[in-house]
């Protein structure tokens, strides 16, 4: 994205307030790291969005009822080194904590479910896994001894 | 009685008319829009009849067709449950600016939504793959919604300086003036609004956009450094293709 530096209007004491029209802002919800109350929702925000910002582009773009909105700021670690031994930076976020309004809940869905493949058929996948399954056959050992090592016997 | 039953009959039946023609006329516009459409197919998949619409540009028409509405909330942070899972997800090519030229400003309003909901959705799905160290399902699909959202801008700034061209003659949003600073510099400067006037305004007195008469012998010095800089450079360069022609006095003159 181009950074197009914007010279928001003056603010004095009775105009309207601000408006955006094309917001560049971007939200990533989060699987919580750590357990959350299920009306509350994590999201990445850019550092410079505001808890009133997040409300209102929650209200407005997705028409989600927000109770509440929480935010910190989660420094990006500094601690790597690079081949040089110079610190490598991680960029700092911002983390909001949304409450939904009424009695709203939210769970983080399974959005990697492990779906079933339909190998085709005379593929060159479904022989590698033939020739896997034989090969597995192949390295059992005899079932007719029982369990004993191979080294043991004649 | 009879004279308002009439009436309501009339405008009944004309009703009737007005719907066929609308939905005759909406499904003409949709035929004509599908090719063009297609390519894009993913931008808008859940809300293709709702996105679909703006094409007629026609206010009336988008009322009749405005059949479904995409509200899932926070499903919108998700793809569709059935690309869930899935190793790859197709999707069209972005958006071309020649393409976004011959749309409307309002459909160009409502495409800049469509496509800021499909990049929270990537990079919600990007994250969660980061997190659980899978491989994201068709990674490029950001950088197509990045490059349409880009080409947006550009069209929506265009129609912005033409307009205000035609209005107020500005080339710039941002109205400024080349001025000089104390080091003799000519820059630049960009306008800004003060709460205060500037005869009352100290902090903007204090800026100096003059440069007094005792810098003038530095800004000389200044220009004749740079003066000199270069012909060094050119000497250096001079004497050493002289040098090289003595050593090889077959090889080419470059091309200077």
């Amino acid at each position: 994205m181009p950074v197009t530096r914007v010279l928001y209007p003056l603010y004095q004491l009775g105009n309207p307030q601000l408006r955006i029209f094309r917001p560049k802002w971007f939200l990533t919800l989060v699987r919580p790291g750590k357990e959350l109350p299920s009306d509350t929702v994590q999201f990445r925000i850019p550092l410079e969005m505001t808890k009133y910002d997040v409300k209102n582009y929650l209200e407005k773009i997705y028409e989600v009822p927000v109770g509440a909105v929480r935010t910190r700021i989660q420094f990006g670690t500094n601690k790597k080194k690079n081949h040089l031994n110079q610190r490598v930076k991680r960029p700092d976020y911002k983390v909001a904590y949304v409450q939904l309004a009424q009695g709203q809940t939210f769970a983080f869905p399974d959005i990697f479910p492990t779906k079933e493949r339909a190998v085709a058929e005379g593929s060159m996948e479904e022989l590698q896994e033939k020739f896997m399954e034989d090969e597995k056959q192949r390295q059992k050992p005899d079932p007719r001894r029982g369990g004993v090592t191979e080294w043991f016997g004649l | 009685m009879a004279a308002s039953s009439t009436v309501g009959r009339v405008l009944s039946f004309c009703k009737q008319f007005q719907n066929s023609l609308r939905i005759s006329s909406a499904r003409n516009s949709q035929q004509c829009t599908s090719t063009v459409i297609r390519n894009q197919a993913d931008l808008y998949r859940e809300s293709s009849t709702h996105f679909a619409l703006p094409f007629t540009s026609c206010v009336s028409q988008c009322r009749t067709l405005h059949t479904t509405v995409s509200r899932r909330g926070l499903g919108d942070f998700f793809d569709l449950p059935e690309n869930w899972g899935e190793t790859t997800v197709k999707s069209g090519a972005p958006w071309t600016a020649k393409q976004l030229r011959t749309k409307s400003n309002e459909d160009l309003h409502k495409l800049w939504y469509v496509l800021l909901k499909e990049k929270n959705m990537l990079l919600t799905l990007q994250q969660e793959s980061k997190r659980q160290r899978i491989q994201m399902p068709s990674p490029e699909r950001i950088r197509k919604v990045e490059r349409s959202m880009f080409r947006l801008e550009t069209v929506v700034k265009e129609r912005e300086t033409a307009l205000r061209l035609l209005q107020t003659g500005q080339e710039k949003g941002r109205p400024g003036d080349w001025r000089r600073n104390m080091f003799g510099y000519v820059y630049w400067y960009r306008f800004k609004e003060y709460a205060i006037p500037w005869y009352m305004n100290k902090r903007y007195k204090r800026k100096k956009f003059y440069t007094p008469k005792f810098v003038e012998p530095y800004i000389r010095l200044r220009i004749e450094k740079y003066i000199r800089g270069r012909v060094r450079r050119a000497s250096l360069e001079r004497r050493k293709q002289l040098k090289l022609k003595e050593k090889f006095p077959h090889m080419k003159a470059p091309a200077l």
